[in-house]
């Protein structure tokens, strides 16, 4: 294991009225590592996701990013400083083609302003960022298709745009909002080996929420489980799955079903 | 236009380019040869002046997804602006004459005014986007609109009358008729004035449709598609909401001061709400997204409403038979029935989301596919 | 000083009452379709060229009136039927857009049929006669207003309240899919809502109209941009919170009129100073206000966005 921490996350706690979404989550994740978060549904992963990527104010608690506080930042800034995400009900620019939803979130890397941008004065920027949309559309495999309307693409094309999408930002962190959700075994096993590819060759470090438990066995280094807002354990993945706790509160419950219910 | 990376000189863009072209040098070789007080030029001058407002309107409703009903408000700025600095020094006396010919003795040249115009119109945009652009989608078109109200209130104060002239009009100050060009005996030599308003509005239509193609461009329609997306792309809404929203008063205050040129008076209280509605009617009837839809309804929706359906207004004898309801009035109930019809039942307008260039890349395509076939 | 202000808050308070009946059109189905129907202000208007018609082809004015009411309500019903139903799921600027072709068309139908005229509107008796309140001279409609304003609110609310139907209005406005799925007959709720506020409209016509004595095609439109803002002042939504935020437009809009006499009474100032010029504008700067200090409104309720 890495020693440079990536992100710190501090006795976090989300409350939406009454309901407490996420509680007093604390959580490190290190540089180059694949870390899943597991739960039952409404566990409050996804709101977890939200307040590390700024859409959300956490009610408490802190989130280091590479030690820096980033608690309560826009999202636009957080990303700037290099997290990236995917969303778990696919947020493609539905006007756009594939190439062009790739191309516009290289925006943010912009050094141009917008009277330079309009009057082309930055075709050098602009040939550059479009380059490298080439090549990494080419390296997820969507070159065939970056002409086509984004949303035309078949489902698990859909959400191999969206890490793509993601990865243009230049991520240094990338946070997968179920990536296999809606995807056949075949792809989501394709999927596993892609996730670790792109962890290679962009240097990421990934933090996914996933349904698929074979997938999440499969690739993650460690595994946080939380139920009702709380994390109830963490471990590798063979220390998760002995645990008695995650046995009672999440495996226990039929898997099968689980997952027959998420394809 | 904007999504060929495969190779530089794309024919579409090229036809596109000629289409242009051949439309301004019909329009200066009508203007030389066609009477100029038909009503073609009326159309083409009033035409042009909504379609600049027109497309500004939907860089913010097509391209940006934010409702704003502020147009005519920006406009007003704009046309006022112009007035206000282009007046000569000598005509103050008479056009402010309850008011000492006012406080400003100078003039300056049409088009400094005109760029003034839009900055002016921009500078207000910001200070009022401050407060309204974190707004969502209706509670902004309202807050908008009031906005448009306030600044027609405020330009009509009497204590601002110094500038602004208060509740009278203005004129005086140039219009489109003095860009043709006169001999020493003031006979027309050549006829401008309606080929300078194409080519100002042109012009702005251009380098709208530049920004639209740029990386700033992308941004805001990522806005448009998905808000939350786009934010966790990294693009900051509140900075790229205001750009837009200052470039589209920017050009609404340069539209405004093509109207003032186009009127030859200008008068606050004509600035009013429902100016706005039919700028955002005209949008809708081209496409909302597509600038050159924006264009073609302009000069569609003032042909009908100047020219076309003139008739609909006058008593019409067909042989014996008196054409019933015919009579002052009717030709505006023809053309909401229409504009209803498009609102209802032909949602994507004349052009949905396509541009002059897609309609020969179309083409291109289908004879490709027959070919392949 | 009292005699000064007197004659305008009490023109306000008529005002507000009027603004009142027709910000409530605005406000439920705001609630219901999540839509600005600009289009009210414009039925409103329509509203007292109907009654301009009717009385000047003869009919008499007790006839007029509940005529009046069940023609407005007509045209309220079918204005939702053929342009905002068609568009129910299309997105939401359709349906303004819509909205705004409405009133584009009913403004331009009432021109074609008035020639551009202003219309006399007909003497009803009693109401259009003089009368003295606290040494102000005013004609009882103005006095009445207020009253009638309330009792119908009153009314109305009972019916939301206390009602089968008005628990299917209250239903669809909190959860407009479920409450479909539960069963409500939306179309009809839909409509009858359009009905309720279009009526009252139509019973705010014949108060403002008395009171203004012309109409022209664009009578409708301040007012009802007036109503509007007075809806989303009060927490666009809440019945109760249009009433109380068109009283105050309505008695502000009035008090500005007349603010420059005031002034100069207390010897704040020695000239007019046009502020009468601000009285339209008033209003919407108010609105702007609030939407940024408290967008929901005085009593509205906080929605949250899901992401």
């Amino acid at each position: 294991m890495s020693t440079e921490n990536v992100l710190h996350i501090e006795h976090l706690t989300m409350r939406f009225g009454g309901v407490v979404a996420v509680n007093d989550l604390s959580m490190d994740i290190n540089q180059g590592e694949i870390v899943a978060l597991i739960g039952p549904n409404g566990a409050g992963k996804t709101t977890a996701f939200n307040m590390v990527t700024g859409v959300y104010q956490p009610t408490e608690g802190k989130i280091f990013l590479h030690g820096q506080d980033i608690t309560g930042r826009r999202p636009d800034e957080i990303t700037k400083l290099g997290v990236a995400r995917t969303f778990q009900n696919i947020r493609l620019f539905s006007s756009m083609t594939v190439f062009e939803n790739v191309l516009t979130a290289r925006h943010l890397r912009r050094t141009s302003n917008f009277l330079s941008a309009t009057f082309r004065l930055n075709t050098a920027e602009e040939k550059k960022m479009r380059q490298e949309t080439e090549d990494l559309l080419k390296e997820v495999g969507l070159s065939d298709v970056k002409d086509e309307k984004a949303t035309s693409l078949p489902y698990g094309k859909q959400r191999l745009l969206e890490i793509a999408r993601a990865l243009s930002t230049q991520p240094k962190l990338i946070l997968l909002d179920e990536p296999a959700a809606g995807m056949n075994p075949q792809e989501t096993e394709e999927l596993g080996a892609f996730i670790r590819q792109i962890k290679d060759k962009f240097h990421l470090t990934v933090f996914l929420i996933e349904h698929h438990m074979n997938l999440v066995m499969d690739i993650s280094d460690r595994i946080y489980v939380i139920d009702f807002g709380k994390q109830i354990a963490e471990g590798t993945p063979a220390e998760v799955q002995n645990n008695p706790a995650v046995i009672a509160a999440y495996l226990g419950v039929d898997e099968e079903d689980e997952e027959a219910g998420k394809a | 236009m904007n999504n060929t990376t495969k190779k530089k000189a794309d024919p579409a863009i090229f036809f596109s380019a000629v289409v242009v072209l051949c439309i301004y040098a019909a329009v200066f070789i009508a203007e030389q040869t066609i009477a100029p007080t038909s009503m073609l030029f009326t159309v083409l001058k009033k035409g042009a002046t909504y379609a600049l407002v027109a497309v500004s309107m939907n860089l913010l409703n097509g391209f940006t997804g934010i409702f704003s009903l502020g147009q005519a408000g920006f406009m007003l700025i704009g046309a006022y602006t112009f007035g206000i600095f282009t007046i000569p020094a000598a005509q103050r006396i008479n056009v402010y004459q309850y008011y000492n010919g006012g406080i400003v003795q100078f003039s300056l040249p049409w088009f400094v005014a005109m760029l003034l115009a839009g900055l002016m119109a921009a500078f207000f945009a910001f200070l009022i986007g401050l407060p309204v652009l974190r707004l969502k989608s209706d509670y902004l078109a309202i807050a908008s609109l009031g906005f448009a109200e306030i600044i027609r209130a405020v330009f009509q104060w009497d204590k601002l009358g110094v500038i602004t002239n208060g509740s009278n009009m203005l004129n005086n100050y140039p219009t489109f008729n003095d860009f043709n060009i006169r001999n020493a005996s003031g006979k027309v030599t050549v006829y401008l004035s309606t080929l300078v308003p194409f080519i100002i509005a042109g012009v702005c239509i251009g380098v709208i449709i530049l920004l639209i193609n740029s990386t700033y461009g992308r941004a805001l329609k990522a806005i448009r598609d998905d808000e939350i997306a786009a934010e966790a792309m990294g693009i900051r809404l509140a900075s790229h909401k205001r750009l837009a929203f200052c470039i589209s008063s920017f050009f609404a205050g340069v539209g405004g001061a093509m109207l003032a040129m186009y009127q030859t008076t200008v008068q606050a209280k004509s600035f009013t709400t429902a100016m706005t509605y039919e700028i955002l009617l005209i949008v809708v009837i081209g496409g909302i997204g597509s600038v050159t839809g924006s264009c073609l309804s302009s000069f569609l929706f003032v042909a009908c409403s100047e020219w076309w359906l003139r008739f609909l207004d006058q008593k019409q004898v067909i042989g014996t038979f008196q054409v019933p309801m015919l009579r002052n009035g009717f030709r505006l109930v023809v053309f909401s029935v229409i504009i209803m019809i498009v609102v209802l039942f032909f949602r994507q307008g004349i052009m949905g989301t396509k541009e002059l260039p897609d309609l020969f890349r179309s083409q291109h395509k289908k004879e490709k596919e027959a070919q392949g076939k | 000083m009292w005699n000064t202000v007197f004659p305008y808050l009490l023109s306000g308070i008529s005002v507000g009452g009027q603004y009142a009946l027709i910000a409530i059109g605005y406000t439920m189905v705001y609630g219901i379709l999540r839509l600005i129907n600009f289009a009210h202000g414009d039925v409103f208007m329509v509203a007292g060229i109907i009654m301009v018609y009717m009385a000047a082809s003869g009919v008499p004015l007790w006839l007029c009136i509940p005529l009046v009411l069940a023609l407005t309500a007509l045209i309220g019903f079918t204005i939702e039927r053929v342009a905002y139903k068609p568009l129910r799921n299309a997105p939401r600027m359709s349906a303004m857009i819509s909205a705004i072709g409405v009133s584009y068309a009913l403004q331009n139908l009432v021109l074609y049929i008035t020639g551009g005229l202003n219309q006399l509107y007909p003497t009803i008796p009693w109401i259009s006669q003089s009368v003295t309140v606290f040494g102000a001279t005013t004609k009882i409609v103005t006095v009445v207003t207020p009253f009638l304003t309330l009792l119908l609110v009153i009314a109305l609310v009972q019916l939301i309240n206390h009602t089968k139907i008005g628990m299917a209005m209250r239903a669809v406005s909190r959860d407009f899919e479920t409450s479909q799925l539960m069963g409500i007959r939306i179309n009809r709720v839909i409509s009858i809502t359009f009905v309720i506020g279009t009526f009252l409209a139509g019973v705010a016509s014949i108060l403002y109209f008395t009171n203004y004595t012309t109409v022209i095609q664009t009578s409708g439109a301040m007012p009802g941009l007036k109503a509007f803002v007075a809806a989303v002042f009060g927490g666009i939504g809440s019945i109760p919170g249009a009433v109380v935020g068109a009283f105050i437009i309505g008695i502000a809009e009035n008090i500005i009129k007349g603010l420059d006499i005031m002034l100069f009474k207390l010897g704040l100032i020695h000239g007019p100073l046009g502020l009468a010029t601000f009285s339209d504008a008033f209003s919407f700067a108010l609105l702007i206000i609030i939407l940024a200090v408290k967008p929901t409104g005085l009593f509205g309720e906080k929605n949250t966005d899901k992401v």
